[in-house]
């Protein structure tokens, strides 16, 4: 064992040599004209989906790797130097991450909102920050939401599309084709949507307080799913019956992963559009709503 | 929780029909936070029939009566109802499906069967079925390579393969066991089958019926029709009689991929298996055994690595009872009032068809005319792969095309039925809904592959109406 004068003395041995060695480095510096610039550009690491990257060298069977590849998102056959991971995997791993970060932390565009022609509202949460660390405040709307909420959407609807951003921004884009095609599907069984409430800094549970006060037979909230490092624009539609802040969470049912790698977005608005017909036939949701 | 699927398959094949029941296990594999997936989890054969001869009346039609009693008596002894049936499939195969009564003997049997039991036909199809009871789609699949089937039966040997669980390639040589007959009591040949005649001849053998069965000269046969059966696979160079014993002339054996596993079923594989037991090789009648030792023995099939076939004499059975049948995606969109469908011909799209509607509209209308008989237009369900993840637009724009193209399909009372590749047919069936003047009937699904000239059945919906079994065949008779 080392005692601590020694590592003291050890240390500052190496630092001295760190500087001694820094010092002497502005003269072995590549001179300032000697600068290459090349036109080109650095690759996009995310330009190839993980599925398609292949590093291992010599595998036993290259083909039916692949297979298994293109069955996950999961970061297989990657490869490593000795214990860590390639330059490729990190520089695509913090790519993935760097997205996931911008879902997170990004603000859906006021502009889009008006675009949508939503109602637009938000939670008692003033910040992101603020809801990002206070999931309470992100179920509760705030006064003036409630009172144009309670002004513009019809009473007693039988079902209310909301849509929320949640914890990714970017899950926006799915949108523009899910809506619609939740909106044909159930005008093709007899039931008519009233205007959209969007809810800024919204998690879930937001979807109880609205159905309360607008006395609405079913809701369903289109919102952000947190992102993962597969992708950050997964969405989810959580539905209930009679929603109520007293409910429990087992009164939801949900349909997640829809985004164009999971279920895409128009097939999955058509198949949500059926499951709020049985859930208003049967009026029940959640883990009662046997599928 | 798991549904249940009751099938029977029912082989009448060149020397012997069977029958086995099977029941085949759906259950939905979704985490119930998402869509639905609804997948075959298992299939378990529960009751083996007997293995019959095939009874035939004269050289040239099969006992349709006699083949039903055989029928009736499999049911009455498995404890099966035929209204108890979801699902199954009736294979004619070999020889005797070239005999003159084979097509209303399929038909007749399969209206017989049960309602939803399919009839299946064809040296490709055959291969294709009897391959998945052998095993072999698995077995490429679980150890991530090829594996091929040979399935040499009385009259024919149907060579399917496949790559990591896919079909890859599939074909037919007129070599069998029964090709030539021997009575086991006088010794002689009583029957030699033109084309195997020829092949004696061309390996310069003299054969004719009613010769004394010579041990020798009937093994140097065997061994010309093994020889055969190794050049289909590229193991020995051609020879120039090898084109006559295509069952399909021109349809050679197509390996895509090197075949790096190899296993035999029918009747003949269980004398590939096992080593000679010493018994009479006449016994059953033919040169069966003798054809299963020159294939044990063949050099040239033994460089391949083998496998054990998960089925042998039953395989076809098997497949025809247990693997023909598979589900629709499970976000589909269809009017149950027009379910079953039978045997509606493929009217197959290209990508570059169903790039948008109007071009998808102007493709049906210029197909459709093919499939006109006598003026009259049958029912065809339109294939295309379909865009991965389209957008609304996209599915409102292939809806229109989809309709104004089948517009004389629709007038002539027919529904609408249409069959993609990829996830779409949910949004796709609701944006023909809404667009679908009067009454007319709409069967979408997904997750089938088709191929023009296939055929299709569409069976009635199970998992609480979210799939829709289905099978896909190739040509029926030509």
């Amino acid at each position: 064992m080392f005692s601590e004068p020694d590592v003291r003395q050890l240390v500052t041995a190496v630092l001295a040599e760190l500087l001694a060695e820094d010092k002497a480095a502005p003269s072995a510096a590549v001179a300032p004209d000697a600068v290459l610039v090349e036109d080109g550009q650095v690759p996009d690491v995310t330009a190839v989906s993980t599925k398609d990257e292949f590093h291992v060298p010599n595998p036993a069977n290259r083909e039916a790797y692949l297979d298994v590849k293109q069955k996950t998102v999961a970061r297989l056959g990657v490869w490593r130097a000795g214990p860590r991971y390639n330059t490729w995997s990190m520089l695509h791993f913090r790519a993935d991450h760097a997205t996931a970060q911008d879902a997170v932390f990004s603000d859906v565009d006021d502009a889009y909102v008006q675009a949508q022609g939503f109602v637009a509202g938000q939670t008692v949460c003033q910040s992101k920050d603020e809801f990002l660390t206070r999931p309470d405040l992100g179920r509760r709307l705030n006064d003036e939401t409630k009172e144009r909420f309670a002004r513009e959407l019809p009473r007693g609807a039988k079902v209310t599309l909301m849509v929320g951003d949640g914890l990714s921004s970017s899950a926006q884009v799915n949108v523009p084709d899910l809506l619609p095609a939740i909106k044909q599907g159930l005008a093709g069984l007899g039931i008519s949507l009233g205007p959209v409430p969007y809810v800024k800094y919204c998690r879930v549970g937001a979807m109880d307080e609205l159905g309360a006060l607008i006395d609405s037979e079913v809701v369903c909230l289109l919102i952000g799913e947190r992102p993962g490092l597969a992708t950050g624009e997964s969405m989810s539609a959580y539905m209930a019956y009679r929603p109520d802040p007293d409910k429990p969470e087992s009164w939801r049912t949900v349909v997640s992963n829809i985004y164009s790698g999971g279920t895409g977005p128009a097939e999955a608005g058509a198949h949500i559009a059926t499951l709020l017909k049985r859930i208003l036939d049967e009026k029940v949701s959640g883990v009662g709503l046997v599928l | 929780m798991a549904d249940r699927l009751v099938s029977v398959g029912i082989d009448v094949g060149t020397t012997t029909t069977q029958v086995v029941f099977s029941h085949i296990m759906v259950e939905d594999l979704s985490s119930g936070f998402t869509v639905p997936r609804i997948e075959i989890v298992d299939k378990r054969i529960v009751y083996r029939g007997q293995i019959h001869f095939t009874p035939l009346l004269d050289d040239d039609a099969i006992d349709l009566a006699g083949v039903a009693r055989i029928v009736e008596r499999e049911y009455a002894q498995a404890g099966v109802a035929k209204d108890q049936l979801d699902t199954g499939a009736v294979v004619i195969t070999g020889q005797t499906a070239r005999r003159r009564n084979a097509s209303e003997v399929l038909h007749h049997l399969s209206d017989y069967a049960g309602d939803f039991v399919v009839a299946v036909a064809g040296p490709r199809q055959e291969a294709v079925i009897a391959g998945r009871g052998a095993g072999a789609d698995v077995y490429s699949k679980v150890h991530g390579s090829t594996a091929g089937n040979y399935d040499i039966g009385g009259g024919t040997s149907n060579f399917a393969l496949f790559d990591q669980g896919r079909l890859a390639a599939a074909s037919c040589l007129d070599i069998g066991g029964r090709l030539v007959q021997v009575d086991p009591a006088t010794r002689r040949i009583t029957a030699v089958v033109d084309k195997t005649a020829r092949l004696a001849q061309f390996v310069g053998l003299d054969l004719a019926v009613g010769q004394p069965a010579d041990l020798a000269r009937l093994e140097r046969l065997a061994e010309a029709m093994a020889d055969l059966l190794a050049m289909s696979l590229g193991l020995l160079p051609k020879s120039a009689f090898y084109p006559q014993i295509l069952t399909e002339p021109g349809r050679d054996v197509v390996l895509p991929r090197p075949l790096k596993n190899l296993s035999f079923s029918g009747g003949v594989a269980d004398h590939v298996y096992a080593p000679p037991d010493g018994g009479d090789p006449f016994r059953y009648g033919d040169i069966g055994v003798l054809l299963g030792q020159a294939v044990r023995r063949s050099p040239a099939l033994a460089q391949v690595h083998r496998f054990a076939a998960a089925e042998t004499i039953r395989a076809t059975v098997v497949g025809a009872g247990s693997h023909t049948v598979e589900l629709s995606g499970s976000t589909i969109e269809y009017d149950a009032d027009q379910l079953p469908l039978k045997s509606l011909p493929i009217l197959k799209l290209s990508v570059a068809e169903t790039a948008n509607g109007a071009l998808t509209a102007e493709a049906i209308q210029n197909k459709l005319d093919w499939f006109q008989v006598d003026g009259q237009r049958p029912a065809v369900a339109i294939a295309f792969a379909g865009p991965r993840s389209p957008s609304f637009a996209q599915a409102q724009d292939l809806a229109a095309g989809l309709l104004a193209g089948a517009r004389d399909l629709l007038a002539a009372g027919h529904p609408l039925v249409v069959i993609t590749e990829n996830d779409l047919a949910k949004i796709l069936g609701q944006s023909i809904r809404s667009r679908l003047p009067g009454r007319s009937g709409l069967v979408c699904v997904d997750a089938v592959r088709v191929e023009e000239g296939d055929y299709v059945d569409i069976g009635t919906p199970t998992a609480q109406g979210r799939v829709l079994p289905v099978v896909v065949k190739t040509l029926l008779f030509a």
